[in-house]
Formats: structure tokens, sequence, C-alpha cells
């Protein structure tokens, strides 16, 4: 039988005969332990099914992700990371081989664990709902971890298993709010109010499963796009495209009806906002690709060019298309804040120029917090200091938002921008 | 086979490939030497479709790598100078996974598992750990995995550091052998007499560019030998007093006391040659054939170019 040859490597090195025997007696051990606790007690909540429910949360994210993310990192770590991107296999059979494979033996535990809350819960009127739960939810922190370490692999920090497992676990904790209670409560279904979506009525439960169902699938989409690149596979960035695409018409199906007109570019705009940040800060930034892209534009290799894109780019173009509409619905202001969506954009601009001007620096590993720090400054410290000396004007220069003309406005974002990208361009050719 | 044209790759503030173009025919071994830090590693990595150049072309058995880099991945094997293994499994595993990983079908993944290990010589050593093995034993066994797929091409970047001189000789034998079985290979290294063991050109670079390309195992003009003349006692104008017999070529001479000379013929010549240098009353201690190795004619390339 051809078996994914990763997934067979995976399974060599993680189901040991050792494992095999071990997770089954450790967690008998545990059940028996909980069996008698609950014959002494005599609780309304069964404790066996409890703590179930609770050792597969913990199995499938803390050591899920641990496994998920070692499956990647590890490689790079002791130098066997060239020997599979070479290797003849395709992205899709890479990523199923290290995620199931890594994880299968997690997966052993938690189907034990599955199983004996199946036998143990009081309350099983909720049972698929609380497997549907705790699967989709174990497989997407798998997911993400996964996304996470392939992130890191190409940003060159290799040591980030503790970050990425440390968030795993906060993953794990926010399921098991939300699972737990459905395991204990017969009536915390009924309890949860319904939701409609574009107008179809459903209950809450089923739209966050598939909410759940669908992050589970463009994290599948986003581990096959970065394995795809790590195998030196030619990419476009339309993968980016469509998932902001998709966002916009997800969210835009929670605005009530008799809104929608009104908050439907509001919400696109923050999702490209949204997104642009996340992807700038994500993305490996180095000048060399920069000069890559410069360099293909002026030999008019626009394939190239295009593979060569930063993602943030798209969709910076995506949200600046949204703003121009936006402008003309005079969006409501927050309090003293107005809303104009041209500065805001701005703001964007600089920021991703301020991220980029670290990252070209000598030191790219600290551009995050420098950044940060910056913002800080930026959006709160010199801001505040002039409001609070009633410098309302000054204030404006730093905060454009306060000031009560979108021109003006416009123009003070425009020239931060514009000294952020001009100092950034000096860097950048300092640094290529 | 494989054709190289204006490579350039850079890093930030550094040119490490410096519009790199040469061409290296089919079935030969060519050794890529070079000082610390001339770009020898990123050459390969580039070569090999690991890493992204600026510009340039890169032609490996017909196959456009830049544009189509898996298809490279295909015909290539590929050794990197930090490699790994997988120390938890045996070799019979991991030279498995990689006949997978590279397409081998699983029946045929025995036979392929054979042969390699036998040419590296580690038949005996395939139901031990990876991670148990010497250095020298974890070479052969990333050769192997190198290998496995019989590729068109084999990149090798430092392949013989940390090895005993036996397991230099079998190295070589091997290259040998995978040159027989029609493989070019391409393999950068700072030992140079390892080189010349099987090398059959040599490519050396300096700073990112190629300063010279040479064939090291051509036969030159047939019965042609240099030969180095060594006087007791000076000679005034002994280029003169040379270049007077007609059965040699001065090549050039040192300080009237010493000089390089092409000689044609057989041993039976040479031996005339030297009984009419006696007779010219040349004082001559020392009469004896250059034998030009990789080294010589690396230090001239460097000499020469700098």
């Amino acid at each position: 039988m051809n078996l994914n040859p990763e997934f067979q490597r995976q399974l060599q090195l993680e189901f040991s005969q050792a494992r095999l025997v071990g997770v089954p007696l450790i967690l008998g051990i545990i059940f028996t332990l909980t069996y008698f606790l609950d014959n002494q007690t005599h609780n309304e909540v069964s404790i066996t099914a409890q703590t179930a429910l609770g050792l597969f949360l913990l199995m499938v994210s803390f050591w899920g992700a641990r496994q998920a993310v070692d499956s990647v990192l590890e490689e790079q770590r002791s130098h066997t990371w060239d020997t599979q991107r070479l290797s003849a296999l395709d992205p899709w059979t890479m990523v199923c081989g290290k995620l199931l494979g890594s994880t299968l033996v997690v997966w052993y535990g938690g189907v034990i664990c599955l199983l004996v809350y199946g036998l143990a819960a009081d309350n099983l009127s909720n049972l698929l709902w609380v497997y549907g739960y705790a699967i989709t939810s174990g497989l997407l922190v798998q997911n993400i971890s996964l996304l996470l370490s392939l992130i890191a692999l190409r940003k060159g920090q290799i040591n980030s298993n503790s970050v990425i497992t440390g968030l795993a676990i906060i993953a794990a904790f926010t399921i098991g709010s939300w699972i737990m209670p459905l395991s204990s409560n017969p009536q915390a279904l009924q309890a949860m109010p319904d939701a409609s979506w574009y107008g179809i009525s459903t209950t809450s439960q089923f739209l966050t499963l598939m909410t759940v169902c669908w992050a589970l699938f463009w994290c599948v989409v986003g581990n096959y796009r970065l394995m795809t690149q790590e195998l030196r596979i030619r990419t476009l960035p339309w993968v980016w495209f469509a998932f902001a695409l998709f966002l916009i018409v997800y969210a835009g199906g929670f605005i009530e009806a008799q809104h929608f007109s009104e908050y439907f570019y509001t919400t696109a705009f923050a999702i490209c906002l949204t997104l642009s940040y996340l992807i700038v800060f994500t993305e490996y930034n180095e000048p060399m690709r920069i000069k890559r892209l410069l360099t293909y534009i002026t030999q008019e290799n626009w394939q190239r060019a295009a593979e060569e894109l930063p993602l943030w780019c798209v969709t910076f173009v995506l949200a600046a298309v949204v703003a121009l509409p936006l402008s003309f619905t005079h969006p409501a202001d927050i309090e003293e804040l107005h809303v104009y969506p041209i500065t805001i954009l701005l703001f964007l601009l600089r920021d991703i120029g301020i991220f980029l001007f670290f990252s070209f620096g000598k030191n790219p590993q600290r551009a995050f917090s420098l950044t940060l720090l910056s913002f800080v400054l930026l959006y709160g410290v010199l801001p505040g200091i002039f409001a609070a000396a009633d410098l309302k004007a000054v204030s404006a220069l730093f905060f454009p938002l306060v000031a009560d003309s979108m021109i003006i406005s416009i123009i003070c974002m425009g020239v931060q921008s514009a000294l952020v990208w001009y100092v950034l361009y000096q860097r950048w050719q300092e640094s290529v | 086979m494989i054709n190289v044209e204006q490579l350039i790759f850079e890093y930030p503030n550094l040119r490490a490939l410096d519009e790199v173009s040469f061409h290296i025919p089919q079935g030969s071994i060519t050794a890529l030497v070079g000082p610390n830090g001339a770009g020898k590693s990123t050459l390969l990595r580039c070569m090999a479709a690991l890493d992204q150049p600026m510009s340039g072309n890169i032609r490996i058995n017909d196959i456009d790598v830049l544009e189509h880099p898996r298809e490279c991945h295909r015909v290539i094997g590929y050794l990197s100078d930090f490699f790994g293994l997988y120390d938890r499994l045996t070799v019979r595993q991991c030279l498995h996974y990689v006949a997978r990983a590279q397409g081998i079908a699983e029946d045929d993944c025995a036979a392929a598992i054979d042969k390699v290990s036998s040419g590296l010589y580690i038949n005996d050593r395939l139901d031990v750990l990876a991670g148990t093995l010497s250095r020298g034993l974890r070479q052969r066994v990333a050769i192997g995995q190198a290998i496995i797929h019989s590729p068109r091409v084999v990149l090798l970047d430092e392949p013989a550091s940390g090895l005993d001189p036996e397991a230099r000789h079998e190295l070589a034998e091997l290259f040998l052998n995978l040159q027989k079985q029609g493989m070019t290979l391409l393999v950068s290294s700072h030992i140079l007499a390892e080189l010349e063991a099987y090398s059959t050109d040599m490519l050396v670079l300096r700073e990112g560019k190629i300063i010279e390309q040479v064939a090291i195992k051509t036969t030159t003009h047939a019965h042609t030998q240099d030969f180095k003349l060594t006087l007791a006692t000076p000679v005034d104008n002994l280029a003169a007093v040379l270049q007077a017999i007609d059965t040699l070529t001065v090549l050039k001479t040192e300080g009237n006391q010493a000089a390089w000379l092409q000689i044609q013929g057989d041993s039976v010549q040479h031996h005339q040659l030297l009984t009419t240098l006696l007779s010219h009353n040349l004082p001559v201690c020392e009469f004896a054939k250059i034998t030009s190795n990789l080294q010589d004619a690396y230090l001239d390339t460097i000499r020469h170019r700098a």
C-alpha cells in the first residue's frame, strides 16, 4: 500500500508502542479514580464525564498543538527541512501527513476520552453538539498551530514553540468555557438566543459551529498555501484576496437587514484594515523582496511581480476601494472622534511604513515590539499630552481624527505618511 | 547539462553571486572551489531551487530552474553542508522515507535501498538508529538520501568534511561510480586533494564571481610534458642556450639557474634531451616532470587573478 510517506514517518516517530499502551493505561487510571469519586460523592454532574471532556480539550489543544508545531519547526532545527522541500511530495500530502501523522496519537487518546464521556455523561441530549464542537475546535487549534509554525519558519523564528503552545492553551480554555456548560447543563443549548444570517433564521449554536468549520477550512487553505510557498511552487496572492472577500460577505450576513446598506461598507472597511495589519505583522518582510518586486516591475514581468507582491497591498487596495463610497455615506462619529475613511486609510499606510522601517533595520526581530511602542506614542501619549494642555489643534496633528475638518485631517495624516515612507525609502536603500 | 547565465543573488548589502555564468557538461564531476564566503553554498542552493536569485537563468537537464523549481527537484539530488537525519529512525527507515518522498513506489523501495546502501557500504547498518551513527556514517546516509532516486544531477556541499581518509577514499570511489552511471556531479569542497581524486573540471568562485573554469583531466597534446630543469650553478644566457635546442620549448627561466620546459616525445627522447643538455655543459642537478594538481591549478588561478 502506498501510504502518504510523511504520514507514515510521523507515525514511526510519534506512535510508538510505549504510547500505544501508555496513553490508555494512564487514562484508565485517571478514569478509575474519577469513577470511585463519582460513587462516593453522588454529584449531580458526573466527575468522570467532566474529566473526560476536560482531558480531551487539553490533549487535542495543548499536546496536539505542540505536536503540530514540532512537525514543522523540528525539521528546521534538525536540518532536515531542505530534504523535505526537495522531495516530490505535493503541499497537500505534506500538510495532511504532518497534521494527521503528528497528532494521531493525540486523537487516539482523545477518542478514548470522548467514548468515556459518552458512557459517563448524565445528559446525552447535547452529546452530538458537544462532540461536534469538541472535534472541530480541536482540529482548528491544531491547524492554527501548524499555520503559526509555518509563519514562524518563514520568518526564521524556529524557537517559537512555547509561544504557539501558550496560545493553544488559551484557545483550550476558551473552547472549554464554551463547551463545558453544554456538557453539564441540559438546558444550555435551549438558553442560547436565535440568530439570523442574511435573513435566514437559525440557532446561534449552529452558526457558531458553522463559523468554526469555516475557520477550519480557511486554516487548512492557509496551511496549504504556506506549504506551497515553502516547496517553491509559484503562487499569486488570489487566496488572500478571496479570504478577504469571504470575510466581508460572511460578516455582512450578521448585519441587520434594515441597517445593511448603512453598515456594510463600514464592516468591509474594518475587515480590510484588520487583515492589512494582521498580514503585515505576520508576513516575512525582507528588503530584498521589495528589490525583486521593483526589478520585475521594471522588466514588466507582471506575473513575477504579482508573486512578490506583499499581501498587505491586496487588502490595502481593497480597503481603499471601500473607503471611497464610505467617505460619502458620512458614518457616525464616535463621541469626539470623526470617522474619516481616507484618513484612517492613511493611518494604516503610516503604520505599515513604521513596521517596515523597523523590519528593514539591523534587528528585525524587534520590529514588532518597537512598532507597538511607536503606536503607544503616536496614538496615545503625544495626542494625550496636547489634548490635556487644551491644544486640540496640535493634538490633531498627531491624531487627525479629532480634527473637525476632513480635509485638514487628510492633509495631516498625508504629511505623516509621506514622512514615514520617505524615511522608510532611505532605510530600504541602505539595506539593499 | 547545466547552464547558468548571469546569475545574481543578493543578501542585504552583499552581492553573493555577481553575474555568474558557466556550463557543466553531462557526465562530468566538477569541483566548485573558492575561499570561505565566496558564494559556493549560495550558488548550490540557487541551483537546487531552494533560494531565489535576483536575476539570471539556470537550466538543468533542459529545465528552467527559476520558472519550474519543482520539476528541477525531480532531477537533482542535493546534500547541504548542514544536513540532518531523522535521529529516531533507523537508517532503513530514513532511506525508505526519502525514497517514498521522491516518488519511488513502495514495491521498489527495498531494491533502491539495497542498491544505495551497497554503494555506500552501509548495508550492515540499515537497522541501526541514525542518531547513533558516527559522523562519517551519517554523511554516507545523507548522501544515500540525496541519490536514492537516481537523479541526473547531484549537488554536494562539502560532502567530505569530517570524514577520515579511508571514508574519503570510499567517497571518491562512489562519485566515480555515480559518474559511470551517467550522473553529473558538482561538488564544493575546501579539501582540494580530495577533489583531485575524482574531479574532471574545476570551477573557481571568488567574491561571488567565477574567475576560472578549467578542465583538469583532459588529455593534453600527445607526448607533450612539462619539465623543470634545475642547475647546480647559474649559467649565463640560460634561456638562449636552451632555445638553441630544437626538441624543447622554453616556458620560462628563473635566475639563470632554473627553467620550465615543454618537451615532446617518450622517455627515450627525454633521455636523449638530457644527454644533449649535459653535452652543452649545463650543470644539471634536477630534471623532472611537473605533475600539475588541483591545488596548483587553484593557486595559479588565484595568483593570476590577484
